[in-house]
């Protein structure tokens, strides 16, 4: 029936146009709210990802605390923190010659002569446009020069726009060669008339950290008066344990990719700490706090301060020893830790007096007797926590040295020193005046209005340039538009979750933005479409997320559902996910995408989970939990098996494998049998020499797609197989949800894994090889997956 | 429970923005709203997904809970309400243009003009929507000419901007500049 025909031509098309407008208008409100909620779960999962490094370090922690006197775990654990070997200077190059290196003729690669000029440097850009390899003589030579010209720099770059120069700001690339490529074809390569600044963070997620770094440092060798670098937090050699830079390099270069990393992780303290434009503009990489002094910072030793988590050792001998800010940023994520962590409360209550040990420190405690561990134990706990909640004190009070005489000691400067590159590497802004210990990330602050005020005119300038955090424009003002973020990875969490962006800066000092987005499977996408492909990846890991919980969600569910009737209210269902995940998201508003049908307002729980998983839960309720825990727990496991891994070879012993678990399980109160540990390292293939290879066994705890589910190598399965995981069906939009999904975004289709979609690879973001180089957290670029199966080890 | 409420059929609209000679029956004019009298009948739990979606669209820099004038239509049309223009500036107190981006709202002010939003029943029903274009099929063989939908959306009743106009149509029209809507409408209606 028609409601027009009444009407006359002109009513007609009146009427028409106000209903199109009308149903429009709607359209691009609902568009709108997913776009905000899928950006919110990508936050929120980042979130939960820093609180797996969180988590790490608490492990560590607990590993300090309580190691047995028994010489195995003993082993195990000197192992973990044992010293880097100490080389003097001469012996370094000597360990990094490349001289020896034979480049063979069937090699087709650039082959670079020094010093290194434009066109060489403009070559390796298309070489690695082109997907080739620079072959590992060159990088250790390309590297050495680096090194060398790194040593010279000072700790604060110091640019000017004279001359009429613009220059160009770049922030994180995370290993997207995409978005420098994109970069360098908007704006021009670096080069004397086209000066550049890049502010840190080039490696870890994504998978050519190695190019990256190439780049930059070619182009820095041939303009070093153009092309300015500062250090990020991921320019550190145990995070890129973690978030897949060092997995990347042992994989590209198998036979020298331990010198590679070795001599990387000397560059990278090397690198110079922050930027600053005609002395008003500042540029670093995280941020600033309350204390920041750039005179201080002008000052420091850079070098010795290698990474985040190993605080400098300094050989002059002192009566007082402090204990180094790795260990009170980690106490501060003890004390300031919401919820005590994503998963799982607090494992130990006495965390106050927590270990003030460095990690380096520890191994020359581990010979300790048990009198001297309690004279020490005792003296720390005269020592009184600073309240962090007011100003951020550094602890400087002394503490008394234990007897070791090679113990690490520095001086109350050593410990300012640390804590200022820390804040510069680590803060992030906040909206809230004051200054507070950042603890969320473990490191550094969350700084204030006010404080970026005082530090700008303390130090006359006018404007702070920082990155650190993903933006979904690229770029972000805040503090009054005192302080910029800029963020050059595009696609970050997801193909269309954000654009990338660079500044362009004239004698004006008024930045110029522009923005842009990599890949073409973007281009070729409208925004709805983009929505829903970020939205269906969104849901998918928040899915999982549930998943993995389920145990705890079902008891959370029991505990309100007191009745047992199997039913539980919206309201309910959102406030016990809250609970349990401590996830920050409008759980009513997601609803509809994550549950399919509910009677009467009420949803069946049960059902709910059967919609999870496939199959009833069975009695093996322990096994379920514990599997689950390990699950959640991959990338901690993980990073400690790299860390156990001294020589980087990729495998273990089994030993140290089955005491890693262990001690894991003992830390989460998970009881984990021999009998089952030897199922975890058969069912996952490994050698049958006694040695694990860890990239096998973490496979093993990725969820799988179909193929290889096939292929029988994967963990999961037992949860499947007595629980059940998502599984993803062949028009997984109309399972769960209510609004009619008439259009599927081609990526939605189960047996194609992201690569497959984008006919140019060259443009692909998310095309992942079986071996990834990043570790499994939700914020890495992860495979459409399809399938969660494992295989099940017999019980 | 979704958040979209699904209303009743109705065969006309009750209101009529045109000024037209149609004989359509016009919409009595509504004496002058009083947010204050309005009843609010929405259960708890939908309030409280209301708040969640309201936070959603809060982007006071201290999540502060409160929205700009401008994006109240937008939360309404997001938790499934249609309203027009017209009727969310009427809600929102006729106020002026440049109040609409300075001018923030908190929830508690919001729920009644939603709860107001939500009894008007003429939300237009699909086939509605499907009658509307097929007014501009000429040639009746399911195709419009998108130059003339853009025309008409940007020209009549309440205007869409060029940017919302390309939104709606992006990748619609075929080289011959046309549009076949039923697609089109599964376009729209996928969202």
């Amino acid at each position: 029936m028609s409601s027009f025909s009444c009407l006359s031509a002109a009513a007609r098309t009146m009427k028409a146009a106000v209903l199109i407008q009308r149903w429009y208008r709607q359209y691009a409100a609902r568009m709108e709210m997913r776009r905000r909620y899928t950006w919110n779960i990508f936050q929120s999962m980042e979130y939960a990802d820093l609180q797996d490094q969180i988590k790490l370090y608490n492990f560590l922690g607990y590993l300090m605390d309580n190691f047995t006197p028994s010489s195995s775990e003993r082993n195990l654990i000197s192992h973990i923190f044992r010293e880097n070997e100490v080389c003097r200077d001469a012996e370094w190059e000597r360990y990094f010659s490349y001289t020896n290196i034979d480049v063979p003729d069937i090699y087709s690669g650039p082959r670079l002569t020094f010093p290194l000029d434009m066109d060489q440097a403009a070559d390796l850009v298309e070489a690695f446009k082109n997907k080739q390899q620079l072959h590992s003589r060159y990088v250790l030579q390309l590297l050495l020069e680096t090194w060398k010209l790194l040593r010279v720099l000072p700790n604060i770059n110091r640019v000017s726009t004279c001359h009429s120069k613009e220059i160009t700001i770049c922030g994180d690339l995370h290993g997207q060669l995409e978005d420098l490529l994109l970069i360098f074809y908007k704006n021009g390569m670096p080069s004397l008339e086209k000066p550049y600044v890049f502010n840190g963070d080039y490696v870890d997620r994504g998978k050519d950290s190695m190019e990256i770094l190439l780049i930059l440092f070619a182009f820095l060798l041939v303009f070093p008066g153009d092309v300015y670098l500062n250090r990020g937090n991921h320019e550190d050699h145990i995070i890129n344990l973690r978030y897949g830079f060092t997995k990347e390099v042992l994989n590209k270069y198998k036979l020298h990719g331990k010198r590679i990393l070795k001599l990387l992780q000397k560059i990278f303290s090397w690198l110079p700490l922050v930027t600053v434009i005609d002395q008003r503009v500042l540029i670093v990489h995280g941020g600033i706090s309350d204390t920041t002094d750039l005179a201080l910072i002008a000052r420091v030793d850079r070098h010795r301060y290698v990474s985040s988590l190993r605080p400098p050792k300094k050989k002059t001998p002192s009566r007082t020893n402090v204990y180094a800010d790795s260990e009170r940023y980690v106490e501060m994520i003890i004390c300031k830790n919401r919820g005590g962590s994503l998963t799982f409360p607090k494992p130990f209550d006495a965390r106050e007096s927590f270990q003030r040990r460095s990690l380096q420190d520890f191994s020359s405690t581990v010979a300790r007797t048990l009198e001297e561990e309690f004279e020490v134990r005792r003296r720390q706990a005269e020592f009184s926590l600073s309240s962090f909640s007011k100003s951020h004190r550094i602890l400087s009070s002394a503490l008394s040295s234990d007897s070791e005489p090679e113990s690490s000691e520095f001086t109350d400067t050593g410990n300012d020193e640390w804590k200022q590159i820390l804040d510069l590497l680590w803060s992030d802004p906040m909206s809230h005046k004051g200054c507070i210990p950042n603890e969320v990330r473990g490191g550094g602050c969350y700084w204030g209005p006010d404080v970026t005020e005082d530090f700008l005119n303390r130090h006359s300038l006018q404007l702070i340039i920082r990155s650190h955090e993903c933006k979904q424009d690229g770029y972000e003002f805040c503090h009054n538009r005192k302080v910029l973020t800029i963020f050059s990875a595009s696609n970050y969490y997801e193909v269309g979750s954000n654009r990338g962006a660079f500044i362009r800066l004239g004698p004006d000092l008024v930045p110029y933005f522009v923005q842009y987005q990599a890949t073409r499977m973007t281009r070729g996408l409208s925004f709805p479409q983009n929505v829903k492909r970020t939205e269906h990846t969104a849901l998918k890991v928040l899915r999982e997320q549930l998943f993995v919980h389920k145990s705890d969600l079902l008891s959370a569910f029991q505990e309100i559902d007191k009745e047992n009737t199997g039913l539980i209210c919206l309201n309910d269902w959102a406030s016990a996910i809250e609970r349990v995940l401590h996830l920050d998201l409008p759980w009513r508003v997601l609803h509809p995408q994550l549950v399919s049908s509910t009677t009467d307002g009420k949803l069946d729980y049960h059902g709910w989970f059967r919609d999870l998983a496939l199959k009833k839960p069975s009695s093996e309720h322990i096994e379920q939990t514990m599997l689950e825990t390990l699950y959640r727990h991959r990338s901690t496991l993980e990073t400690i098996f790299r860390i156990v891994d001294t020589d980087n070879s990729g495998l273990i012993t089994f030993e140290d494998f089955r005491q890693t678990l262990k001690l894991l399980s003992a830390y989460l109160k998970m009881e984990i049998s021999d009998e089952v540990i030897n199922e975890l390292v058969i069912s996952t293939d490994t050698n049958n020499d006694g040695s694990i290879d860890i990239d096998e066994f973490m496979e093993a705890f990725r969820l799988v797609d179909k193929s290889r589910l096939e292929r029988g190598k994967s963990l999961l399965k037992l949860m499947q197989d007595n629980q059940s995981l998502p599984q993803e069906t062949e028009t997984p939009r109309t399972v769960y949800s209510t609004a009619p999904q008439t259009s599927q975004c081609p990526a939605s289709q189960p047996a194609d894994p992201p690569a497959s979609n984008t006919a140019d690879s060259a443009c692909s973001q998310t095309a992942n090889p079986p071996v990834s180089q990043t570790a499994d957290s939700p914020g890495s670029q992860t495979e459409d997956l399809c399938h969660i199966s494992v295989v099940v080890p017999p019980q | 429970m979704a958040p979209k409420k699904v209303e009743p059929k109705k065969p006309e609209p009750k209101k009529e923005e045109a000024p037209a000679p149609a004989p359509v029956p016009e919409t009595p004019k509504e004496p002058e709203l009083d947010l204050k009298s309005v009843p609010l009948e929405f259960t708890a739990d939908q309030i409280e997904e209301f708040r969640d979606a309201f936070t959603l669209f809060d982007e006071t820099p201290t999540g502060e809970m409160k929205i700009r004038y401008a994006q109240c239509g937008d939360v309404m049309r997001a938790l499934g309400h249609n309203p027009t223009n017209a009727d969310v500036l009427t809600v929102l107190g006729k106020p002026k243009a440049e109040d609409m981006n300075t001018k923030y709202l908190d929830f508690e002010t919001f729920l009644p003009m939603l709860q107001h939003v939500s009894r008007t029943k003429d939300q237009g029903t699909f086939e509605d929507f499907v009658e509307g274009l097929r007014v501009f099929d000429k040639e009746g063989n399911g195709t419009v000419m998108g130059a003339e939908l853009r025309h008409v959306l940007a020209t009549l009743g309440e205007k869409m901007t060029e940017d919302e106009v390309d939104r709606l149509m992006a990748g619609q029209e075929d080289a011959n500049g046309c549009i076949n809507y039923t697609s089109f409408i599964k376009h729209i209606l996928s969202g």
